[in-house]
């Protein structure tokens, strides 16, 4: 590493091994080399489809034909249109509920399976299996599991003497059968991430912890919680982007109803792209997703980076 | 494609229009609703497949217990809306259903299968020149009355609206006894056969009103804008729809023919060819003006907007002067585009 740094002596000094081909230009060119490909694969399919987003969203587009340039009407429609607002406050009511508890029941399933247990492999693979699943095929099991009339919950619930919910034909029952359907895929994600960074604490801190004498419940809050920091703050940038940017389970589990109760900000955007065929005033609702997504995410790296400056 | 999404491709040049490839009559060898489903501006962009229609399932082992007279003689003599009522409390009363029925929504997009209950009212959504829409006259508010109350009277499952229901959910109820009837499509029956163990069914004409009108489904084949070769794809499309080719497709998959000759004759289906006449006899009810209706070129949009109102009836209780009315604010709003 300091050979490369270094800027001065002769070429046959810098290079120990004496190859021409080392010079300090390519020594500079090297790195990018090596994320090129990487970075060809961003630029291709991300970083150019966002400025084409962003350009369509000043157009008025129907994929067929022509577009015509409109400027900033798209944004301003959207302001007005009820339907929008609907759709974004669904879409942070679904986030506040799922992000929350499968953080926390993600960290308490990562603190129980980092003790010896012999079933513990077996455990995080039953935890984790969910988090792999295909969305569609996880909405299709909760709908049946949530369904009103042949649902099994309402079938144990009704067994338990506590009668049954009207699952999926009742707004506010719609949103929290969607939500622990959901949790049910983010537990795992979040043990696993948990997990990987309570077993890099090390356990000396704990061994002297309970030297001083402080209880379990002591340890966890003022040793473990702590140095879990940063992951937490990753953990909490994912799960927001992760719920925001829902769509296949809301869709098939709901379809966004009843009425427009559980409609999230991606069905919106889908269907006002290939239903109503506005795709300019779909990319612009995009464009204020990603500036939504944006804001949060650059909030927790501050955040994030105030804490490390810290330790 | 299906007839609901032809109109937008069409209308906007995406299709090669099929009358270079067709003589003077060749129209005629096909019910007249269906050409006229496939035609833009009078020139057709696509030729007719297949139809698929919806009648009324019925749970046979409950009703043999109900006594209720079915109906027989031809779509005609179809329940009328009152009667369908009665039978319905009468099912939900005194059989095991939890439900008297359930309707054919399949999800989001199918919310045009609502549209034969305004038919049938002597309704339509547009008018004549389908510049406008029809929808707050007394007719279409009676028709959206009607079948709101399906979900007020508890007849029908709250969970069987439009955007709650998936492709089986509507038929699982039927299959398992939950619902003594279900108002669906012929396609449906392969499911049956396969999961309707515990119960034998049989299928009945569509309701009625002042008129019969049923679902419009199936599919038309076309070809697109930047076909390399387009004169074999006319070709071969004609071959596709050829009598010979038609009859050995619906035979197969338990489709209706779209051919004057192969409703005439009939077709001997390999899987309950009774109930298939009965689809076949229904599907002649198709109504002209609601199918130049849903291959209008804004329908998608439209039936967005049908499933958005007719949803808020259907769970919130909206009432349908207010449904009725939401539903005309935005078709102009849509045709003013």
């Amino acid at each position: 590493m300091a050979g490369i740094a270094r800027e001065g002596g002769s070429k046959s000094e810098q290079n120990g091994r004496g190859s021409s081909w080392r010079s300090p230009n390519e020594r500079r060119l090297l790195p990018y080399l090596f994320i090129a490909p990487n970075l060809i694969v961003f630029i291709a399919f991300m970083f150019i489809p966002i400025l084409f987003a962003l350009y369509v969203s000043l157009t008025q587009w129907t994929l067929i034909g022509a577009s015509q340039f409109i400027g900033f009407d798209n944004y301003v429609t959207m302001l007005g249109e009820g339907q929008f607002w609907q759709a974004l406050r669904n879409t942070a009511v679904y986030t506040l509920g799922v992000v929350p508890t499968s953080m926390v029941l993600g960290l308490a399933a990562a603190v129980l399976l980092n003790r010896k247990l012999p079933v513990r492999t077996f455990l995080r693979s039953v935890y984790f299996m969910p988090v792999v699943i295909s969305g569609v095929a996880v909405a299709l099991i909760g709908e049946w599991m949530f369904n009103d009339q042949y649902g099994i919950i309402n079938a144990v619930l009704t067994k338990l003497g506590l009668g049954a919910v009207n699952w999926l034909s009742s707004g506010t029952w719609a949103m929290v059968a969607l939500i622990i359907t959901t949790m049910w895929t983010r537990i795992g994600f979040c043990m696993v991430l948990y997990l990987a960074s309570l077993q890099s604490i090390p356990e000396t801190y704990y061994d002297a912890a309970r030297v001083d004498g402080a209880s379990g419940w002591a340890r966890f809050r003022f040793i473990t919680l702590p140095l879990l920091a940063p992951t937490t703050f990753l953990v909490l940038i994912i799960q927001v982007i992760l719920s925001f940017r829902v769509f296949d389970l809301v869709y098939v589990m709901t379809g966004g109803g009843p009425g427009f109760s559980t409609t999230v900000l991606v069905q919106y955007i889908y269907e006002e792209a290939f239903t109503n065929q506005d795709m300019g005033y779909a990319s612009a609702v995009g464009v204020v997703l990603y500036l939504i997504l944006m804001v949060f995410t650059l909030i927790q790296w501050r955040i994030s980076r105030q804490g490390e400056a810290g330790q | 494609m299906t007839w609901q999404s032809i109109g937008r491709y069409s209308s906007q040049g995406a299709l090669v229009d099929f009358s270079q490839y067709v003589d003077e009559g060749y129209s005629d060898a096909f019910e007249p609703v269906f050409w006229r489903a496939v035609s833009y501006e009078d020139k057709p962009y696509a030729l007719p497949h297949h139809t698929d229609t919806f009648a009324v399932y019925y749970n046979t082992d409950y009703f043999e217990k109900l006594g209720v007279s079915i109906p027989q003689q031809g779509p005609q003599s179809g329940w009328s809306w009152d009667q369908f009522i009665d039978v319905a409390r009468q099912v939900k009363d005194e059989t095991d259903a939890e439900y008297a029925f359930a309707f054919g929504f399949q999800g989001p997009n199918t919310a045009y299968r609502w549209l034969p209950f305004l038919y049938q009212n002597g309704g339509q959504l547009l008018n004549e020149n389908m510049d406008a829409p029809q929808i707050t006259n007394q007719a279409g508010v009676d028709a959206i009355a009607w079948t709101q109350s399906w979900f007020e009277e508890e007849l029908i499952p709250a969970g069987s609206t439009i955007k709650a229901t998936d492709s089986t959910s509507v038929t699982n109820l039927f299959a398992t006894g939950n619902t003594g009837m279900m108002i669906h499509g012929d396609w449906m029956m392969p499911y049956l056969k396969d999961n309707m163990k515990d119960f034998d069914w049989d299928v009945t004409y569509m309701v009625r009103n002042a008129g019969m009108a049923s679902d419009l489904g199936g599919n038309c084949l076309a070809i697109t804008k930047d076909s390399q070769n387009p004169e074999l794809a006319a070709d071969f499309i004609k071959f596709v729809v050829n009598e010979e080719n038609m009859r050995f497709f619906c035979r197969n998959s338990q489709f209706l023919p779209v051919r004057k000759s192969l409703i005439e004759q009939g077709i001997d289906y390999s899987y309950r060819p009774d109930a298939m006449q009965k689809f076949l006899e229904q599907a002649k009810t198709i109504p002209d003006h609601m199918a130049g209706v849903e291959t209008f070129p804004a329908f998608n949009e439209i039936n967005a907007l049908l499933e958005d109102q007719l949803e808020l009836a259907f769970t919130l209780q909206q009432e349908p002067e207010k449904t009725a009315q939401g539903i005309e604010d935005g078709i102009k709003e849509i045709l003013s585009e």
